[in-house]
């Protein structure tokens, strides 16, 4: 939350100049040399060109991909269809090359791959830019299309990529002294600098600063927009290429993992989520700091639970690592820390002094003081209604193509529970999640807070409903320790709410594993189970308490001091704090309601399933994201109502139950998803710039 | 490498608190440097493998042979390649690797190979045809089920299907085969199909979509690769009878096993749904002792035997026929025929119980569990 800090001042001499404004970049680098170093003094042996050339081929990967990342989070947005083109070139390449031409052509099939990502790129940066939608939900509807899409080509692993693309990427530029890895890195780094200085670089920087400002002065910020995805799809094609060249054939599931970690290395590289700042080069080092972790993990032999503990908290220190500055949030907190003892000493704080009402007094004009009409209801809630609306419309739009195609939908009491079942998970997880989306962050530590809530309580249970009692608020307040260890990360360290909540998810991992030694024992209590499966008049238990929970949600955003906090935080941070609003303690309170969530869905999944699993949580970290924005939330937070997002919830959820009732294959579901959540979003564009 | 550069660099690790387990410090000369890649630590599956390997490795007729070293790549082959690299850097004798993908790892497989280091794949299988492989037959794992289940309906009737992880080989020979015995029975029809990723939890989410729209009643039988417990569970609570539930084949879950024995069979520890109920089932499974059959063929190898690159297990098939109880699960017992564990000792119901091998007499269900070698 670098956005917390006032502006750093500006430092006199250009030397310090140039060091402040690449400071993000520089601190990667001096991260990565001593992580080069620990390799080089922990394995055996010295560091040779061998090992430098398999380093430099390892990350490259991801490297490239992220570059690509890296252009559209500087300009304001966001790519979650990155990790999809990767493994969608690859299957391209490796359906389209033909294993008996010896001398297929290099250069043309990284021309083909990089056309597939720029295609891909220009779809994005179509209903991103022409037709001003979200990001974030224009990218994952693309994911899935093109998940669908490459199963399409290929349904499971296998194909012939050339051994001469491998002999080309993975070979020596300069034998003996630069690996050709480096090289083609070395060639994007060398493309952006000319396009950074050209016109679109600069108003590349200016339209993720400020669109607004970008557009007044005269920059053609859709192009501008609309450019970007285009070119960060090249970059991802470029990186579908090299792990061709790398794996020698194809495989549908190879770029998709790739995803989280890319977003770690642009960050870990100093670039800022939200725009503006930062550049390819640091995050170059970003990914192979990542990179590097696991060699040294490796060479240590940290035990296998340990190594996602061990990742995370290295993940930490190293963006730690760059907050050592005197401008840094650390930094202002200690010496907000001391100026708050010294002021106590002095009798000055706020508290100390004896409250008077120091209130302005507005002069009332009571003559002739006629109530204001209130609006009627549609004018008072007419933003809400517009982003809310269009998710109930295609909600009742899917259930009567359910009744068509499938019967029994509308008037069968069965579909109904189900669909609410179902939904409750995400109805929960949107109210922490959306509450955290409200404030501008972003808390993907969802999947392993479920994950582990549900085990611990599974393992405490162990079936006897007397259990319960105690373990049920073991459970949660576990879960307010993990909110609150994000909140303090992200707001007294001011480590931005991703890496934050990254590692915590790995750390958590980490717990989970050791907790349960790889296998989660116990099981869910008979009521527990009766609360997620049983009936009470023809209806699942759960089912009325996501009732009650969803008038609660209203409430709690819609009508308390708190709630307005939140909306206030997220609409300029600034203002709010100068507005009198605890921000730090607002914001750790969020996060710990985004956990606290996060664990009542870990222990129903745990009661619907009747035991716990590792990995149950997995699944519901980009619906989490996605129904939240799929309800009208602004990504960047502000906007957004909770019954919006319950929408969302019941659509996506109702499409899901659509499509499980046909036999379609699975790729041409994946397809249609992403096609109808795109559609579904269509209504939520935004406003013309003025 | 001295004893006091050791030292120093423990040191600078212990200053860099960035791990407790540092580099261990006696190697024995003669042991055999072995490498266990992994891929997502998180299931139970991963697990046991991962436990019975390392009970293979601590066994007293291998403990002096063996120096392993255990790694986890995640889900993410890049990461594997990676690893891999590095641990022929680190200078593996040979390699054992649960492979993510069977064709991503086959060129670091084999620049491995050429470095003179042998690399074993157990249970999925690598495409490179110098590494080892050691698994089933995946069609023959589609074809029976799916020949068993049409018996059972006659050759009539309308049917689930719940699938793995699209896009893996495995999955893909497993459904195509299954597919191909059920499309020579024209009355049998498959009414709906879920991917259920090898998950009990997907498994229970997907069925309940698919039955939002349908009823119990209008389906005869479910050909599942992993969920029939999750099946069996619903429709008990669907109000389904014990003597009415349809026949499901399926995975070797603990769980399915114990809902296979003889309703009001005594057993310790169960309780509904983790208890017998007599659920006409056949439950095979991928068996989690390939990684240490794999290990103790790699020592073999490296020992200078002949070991055929393909090792094809023996499909490990029970149905209600074959069901019994073990008392403790000891190599001997299961070697006598037993085949389920008792809830007091597996507490979780999606363990699974194809542990048995006629060729690792050395680990049995301690092995799975907590990876204790046999006696």
């Amino acid at each position: 939350m670098s956005a917390i800090s006032p502006l750093a001042a500006a430092p006199a001499g250009p030397l310090s100049r140039l060091l402040s404004r690449h400071s993000g970049a520089i601190i990667a680098a001096v991260v990565f040399a001593a992580l080069l170093l620990v390799v080089d003094l922990v394995s055996a042996g010295r560091l040779t060109y061998f090992d430098i050339s398999f380093l430099s081929s390892g990350g490259a990967t991801s490297a490239l991909a992220a570059i690509g990342q890296t252009l559209v989070i500087l300009s304001g947005g966001f790519d979650l269809s990155a990790g999809a083109v990767i493994s969608l070139v690859n299957v391209v390449l490796a359906t389209g090359m033909d294993p008996m031409a010896t001398g297929s052509s290099v250069v043309l099939w990284t021309l083909v791959g990089i056309g597939v990502g720029m295609l891909v790129g220009a779809f994005n940066g179509f209903f991103i830019a022409i037709l001003r939608m979200q990001p974030i939900v224009v990218t994952l509807s693309t994911m899935f299309i093109l998940q669908g899409i490459t199963l399409l080509v290929m349904d499971k692993p296998g194909g012939f990529v050339s051994p001469d693309l491998g002999a080309f990427y993975l070979g020596d530029a300069v034998a003996g002294w630069l690996p050709m890895p480096l090289v083609v890195i070395g060639v994007v780094l060398l493309a952006w600098f000319w396009l950074k200085g050209t016109r679109f670089g600069t108003a590349l920087y200016a339209v993720g600063s400020d669109p607004d400002a970008a557009a007044s002065v005269g920059v053609r910020v859709v192009l501008v927009r609309f450019l970007v995805y285009v070119v960060a799809g090249g970059c991802y094609g470029l990186a579908g290429v090299f792990i061709s060249a790398q794996t020698g054939s194809g495989d549908p599931l190879v770029g998709n993992p790739l995803l989280l970690s890319m977003f770690a290395a642009v960050v870990v590289g100093g670039t800022r989520l939200g725009g503006g700042q930062g550049g390819p080069v640091g995050t170059v080092f970003g990914a192979y700091i990542l990179m590097m972790v696991v060699n040294i993990l490796l060479v240590l032999n940290v035990s296998a639970y340990y190594s996602t503990i061990a990742e995370g908290t290295i993940l930490i220190l190293a963006v730690l690592a760059g907050s050592l500055s005197h401008g840094s949030v650390l930094a202002r907190q200690f010496r907000a820390a001391r100026a708050r003892l010294t002021a106590w000493r002095a009798g000055m704080l706020p508290s100390q002094i004896d409250r008077v009402d120091r209130r302005l007094r507005i002069a009332r004009d009571s003559a002739g003081d006629q109530p204001v009409p209130r609006p009627p209801f549609h004018v008072r809630n007419a933003e809400t209604l517009r982003y809310a609306l269009p998710a109930y419309i295609c909600l009742a739009v899917v259930v009567i193509v359910t009744q068509i195609w499938l019967g029994r939908a509308i008037f069968n009491v069965t579909y109904w529970n189900s669909l609410f079942v179902l939904s409750s998970f995400l109805a929960i997880l949107a109210l922490g999640q959306g509450s955290v989306i409200l404030t501008g962050g972003l808390d993907l530590s969802v999947p392993w807070t479920i994950g582990l809530s549900g085990i611990l309580l599974a393992g405490m249970v162990n079936g006897s409903d007397a259990a319960l009692a105690y373990a049920l608020p073991t459970v949660l307040v576990i879960a307010c320790f993990i909110g609150l260890a994000n909140g303090i990360g992200i707001v007294f360290l001011g480590i931005s709410p991703i890496v934050m909540t990254l590692a915590t998810n790995g750390i958590l991992q980490g717990f989970a594993l050791l907790y349960s030694q790889g296998t989660p024992a116990g099981f869910s209590s008979p009521m527990l189970r009766w609360f997620m499966t049983g009936k009470l008049f023809a209806l699942t238990p759960v089912v009325l308490f996501m009732i009650a929970f969803v008038v609660f949600a209203v409430l709690l955003l819609g009508r308390t001091a708190f709630g307005r906090r939140i909306y206030g935080i997220g609409n300029s941070l600034r203002a709010a704090q100068l507005s009198g609003i605890a921000v730090g303690r607002t914001l750790i309170l969020v996060y710990m309601l985004s956990a606290v969530c996060a664990a009542i869905v870990g222990i129903m999944l745990t009661g619907f399933s009747g035991q716990a699993s590792l990995g149950m949580g997995d699944d519901y970290l980009l619906p989490s994201i996605a129904v939240v924005v799929v309800g009208g939330a602004l990504i960047t937070g502000g906007r957004g109502h909770y019954l919006g997002m319950l929408g969302g919830v019941l659509l996506l959820t109702a499409l899901q139950m659509l499509l499980a009732g046909t036999t379609l294959p699975y790729a041409t579901r994946a397809i249609l998803y992403g096609l109808v959540v795109l559609g579904a979003v269509m209504a939520l564009r935004e406003r013309r710039l003025q | 490498m001295g004893i006091g550069s050791k030292a120093r660099r423990l040191a600078l690790l212990a200053g860099m608190a960035v791990c407790a387990c540092g580099v261990s410090a006696a190697e024995a000369a003669e042991k055999h440097k072995i490498f266990l890649s992994m891929s997502f630590i998180g299931n139970d599956w991963q697990a046991e493998a991962a436990n019975m390997v390392k009970a293979m490795a601590s066994h007293k007729s291998m403990a002096d042979k063996v120096d392993l070293q255990v790694q986890v790549a995640g889900p993410n082959a890049q990461r594997q390649i990676q690893q891999i690299n590095a641990m022929v850097q680190a200078g593996a004798e040979a390699i054992v690797i649960f492979p993510i993908s069977p064709t991503a790892l086959n060129q670091v497989v084999k620049n491995a190979c050429d470095k003179g280091v042998k690399v074993f794949a157990y249970d999925a299988e690598i495409t490179e045809p110098c590494a080892y492989n050691v698994h089933i037959d995946q069609e023959e794992a589609g074809r029976v089920t799916a020949e068993w289940l049409v018996k059972k309906l006659d050759g009539k009737g309308n049917i689930i299907a719940v699938t793995g992880v699209p896009g893996t080989s495995v999955d893909d020979l497993r459904t195509k085969a299954a597919k191909e015995v059920l499309a020579k029975y024209p009355d049998i029809k498959i009414v709906g199909e879920a991917v259920g990723m090898w998950s009990q939890a997907v498994a229970r989410t997907e069925l309940s979509k698919i039955l939002a729209t349908r009823s119990w009643d209008d389906i005869d039988g479910l050909w599942m690769q992993v969920g029939c417990f999750t099946a069996n569970s619903m429709q008990l609570e669907a109000g389904k009878k014990t003597s009415e539930l349809l026949p499901c084949a399926g995975e070797g879950s603990n769980g399915g096993r114990i809902q296979m024995l003889p309703e009001g069979t005594e057993v310790e520890g169960a309780s509904s749904p983790y208890a017998p109920l007599g659920a006409p089932r056949i439950s095979y499974a991928s068996p989690p002792y390939s990684g240490a059959l794999a290990l103790t063929l790699a020592v073999e190898a490296l020992e200078g035997k002949d070991v055929p690159k393909k090792t094809i297990l023996p499909l490990p098939v029970v149905t209600n026929e074959t069901i019994k109880l073990c008392d403790e699960g000891t190599w001997a017992e299961m070697k006598a025929g037993c085949n389920a564990f008792k809830p007091s000792l597996v507490s979780n119901p999606g363990w699974f119980a194809s542990i048995f091998s006629d060729q690792t007499p050395e680990i049995g269900l301690a092995a799975a569990l907590v990876g204790q070698p046999e006696e």
